[in-house]
């Protein structure tokens, strides 16, 4: 029977079925960060007597608020480092770390057929490899620590074709933006997304990973693209991945074994054409709350997210004076985004405290070696090192109270960014053209 | 298991774990203390309205729990003193993280959570998956017949410790 990535992957990994529709699911990979670590690592030296299953095939993250700002944080930071020194975990940390979800696929932990857990929303991000990785609590992610399983409900199959080729500024960001709006802010619950069709195939890997990524958005337990030749590809010479090129080319067959079988069969299917898109921008209080850039804010707009965000039916984001801009988080800091955002900053001024802060250490590093690090602060932006920084609204940037932050990030809930915050999710290239202008603006107009 | 007490209303979908616990607290090593921030940036909170103090029941609509994957969320609804949530669908996280610290989530139908909007008292019967409202009228909810256990007896941890040596033996064949 022809299977799709989903369940090849899901298949080779049950170890036992549970009563329910429950599956204990074996976990290859789990990925630790200090903010929802902490709570279960203790318990399980506490109450478990420190007994990991298999502490090689965890590594830990400082990666939210790192360096720490304060005591709390500094505190969180070092019960991970602790941690991770006592059990032998590896561990990125100061100076070589960066957002999870940047640095475990760049030095190449994430192939396809994995598995993959961590205690962040956002770890769908992995799926990008043919991996199935999903976000979970901390209790579940001590549970996947003790015995390397979750327990999991098995999700239903939901394939989003999408053909064509994306205009000019269009990126990955608008498609996925596009897809929630479509399919609402919760109507994935339940099920996992494969990203398929033309488009996604001519993305780069870290556009599929900005597709993922963003899949919760949509209530999904995870986002997935087939691997291919492409992934294969990206794969080669990352830092934990094999240098032997026999030994490689095993772990090819292996993981393209992965990939979707023609004629799989999916529980629910939509279609996009990727050639009709046009850049988006969120307008109300979740990712489903999103326009085209020349749009207007629909009439049967929801009036609390109005309310929140300050806006009416029908008016356009076109122009909307924007009070800060900032480019980075899991979903857009990566050296694409970066250099997307560099072509429309190049010699131009911004007009609007606008802050870049890149995905991770690698990444920053590779930024300064092209140059973009010149680009962005002759521009007039703060370049920072890596952090989750303001997306979360913890460090490095938050968001004051009825001020409009137009941001490559991901969530635009109240508060988000900041008590009484106002977020606009598009993509880097809007952000950058925005914070020129100091409104939003569409980067073929700079 | 039995919870009986006020009702704390909040008549909105989607409210995400960023709002039943700002980032900005989440700097703590342990699983308490909370509570006091709990709701803070629901626009038009009433979370601190005397009305609803010592309310064990929080009542929402669809979608509650959507967001981060924080436990936090979890933690400090407890920490306020909830016992269970009620509403007309919870994002799969949340669910989960529920079930393991045993916070009842009961799901219900959109037009029974608008009857529970004009009570102020319920009753959830844990055991047999029935909410009372003081009229009377009883709605069924489903549980999760497996981690129903978890939120009864605790021991999730302890469940996934037993475990251990049977994935041992399955990674062997596997592999």
């Amino acid at each position: 029977m022809a299977k799709s990535v989903f369940e090849k992957v899901w298949d080779s990994h049950i170890v036992e079925e549970l009563p329910g529709n429950n599956y204990l699911v074996f976990m290859d990979q789990i990925v630790a960060h200090e903010i929802t670590t902490p709570q279960g690592a203790i318990e399980i030296d506490e109450k478990f007597g420190g007994n990991l299953y298999a502490s090689e095939r965890i590594i830990a993250i400082n990666d939210h608020v790192s360096p720490a700002k304060d005591t709390a944080t500094a505190i969180q930071a070092k019960v991970l480092r602790d941690w991770a020194k006592k059990h032998n975990v590896k561990i990125f940390d100061i100076g070589n770390n960066g957002i999870c979800h940047v640095v475990a696929p760049e030095r190449g932990y994430v192939q396809p057929g994995m598995t993959l857990c961590c205690g962040d929303s956002h770890t769908g991000t992995n799926g990008a490899f043919g991996a199935f990785a999903l976000g979970i609590g901390t209790t579940a992610q001590a549970g996947a620590m003790l015995a390397q399983c979750l327990i999991l409900n098995k999700p239903k199959t939901f394939k989003i074709q999408i053909d064509g080729k994306l205009p000019l500024y269009v990126y990955a960001k608008d498609v996925i933006l596009a897809i929630i709006g479509k399919m609402t802010f919760r109507g994935a619950t339940g099920y996992v997304l494969e990203y398929s069709g033309s488009t996604i195939e001519s993305m780069s890997m870290e556009e599929r990973m900005t597709m993922c990524n963003m899949s919760i958005e949509a209530g999904a337990t995870s986002g997935m693209v087939s691997p291919d030749k492409t992934t294969v590809d990206y794969l080669w010479g990352k830092e934990v991945i094999t240098k032997d090129k026999n030994e490689f080319e095993k772990l090819k067959n292996k993981w393209t074994s992965f990939a979707t079988d023609k004629d799989s069969k999916y529980d629910k299917e939509i279609t996009l054409d990727g050639n009709s898109l046009k850049p988006k921008v969120t307008w109300g209080t979740n990712p489903g709350e999103v326009i085209d850039i020349d749009g207007e804010i629909p009439s049967d707009a929801d009036e609390k997210s109005l309310e929140y965000m300050g806006l009416k039916k029908g008016q356009k984001l076109y122009g909307l004076p924007m009070d800060q801009a900032f480019i980075g988080s899991c979903t857009n800091s990566r050296i694409s985004d970066l250099r997307e955002a560099a072509k429309i900053l190049k010699g131009k001024k911004v007009s609007i405290p606008t802050i870049i802060t890149p995905g991770s250490q690698a990444v920053k590093r590779q930024a300064e070696r092209e140059g973009l690090h010149d680009i962005f602060q002759d521009a007039g932006v703060l370049w920072t090192h890596s952090s989750c920084g303001p997306c979360l609204g913890m460090s490095m940037g938050v968001v004051a109270p009825e001020s409009r932050c137009i941001s490559s990030t991901n969530r635009n809930f109240p508060g988000r960014m900041g008590t009484g915050s106002r977020p606009h999710l598009t993509s880097p290239a809007v952000v950058a053209a925005s914070a020129i202008a100091g409104v939003i603006t569409h980067p073929k107009d700079i | 298991m039995l919870i009986s007490g006020k009702i704390l209303p909040l008549d909105r979908s989607n409210i995400d774990t960023d709002q039943i616990i700002p980032a900005r607290y989440l700097t703590g090593i342990t699983k308490t203390g909370y509570g006091v921030h709990l709701l803070e940036d629901v626009p038009g909170t009433p979370i601190n309205n005397p009305k609803y103090k010592d309310a064990a029941v929080l009542l929402t609509k669809e979608n509650f729990g959507c967001g981060s994957s924080r436990e936090h969320a979890v933690w400090a609804i407890m920490d306020k003193g909830f016992k269970a949530v009620i509403a007309s669908s919870f994002a799969r996280i949340f669910e989960e993280n529920c079930y393991n610290n045993g916070l009842v989530p009961v799901k219900l139908k959109s037009e029974e959570v608008e009857k529970l909007f004009k009570q102020s008292n319920c009753e959830i019967d844990v055991i047999n998956q029935v909410v009372k409202l003081e009229s009377g009228e009883i709605f069924k909810f489903e549980l999760d017949p497996l981690k129903k256990e978890f939120i009864l007896k605790g021991g999730f941890l302890k469940y996934m410790e037993s475990k251990v040596s049977l994935v041992k033996t399955w990674e062997k064949t596997a592999s």
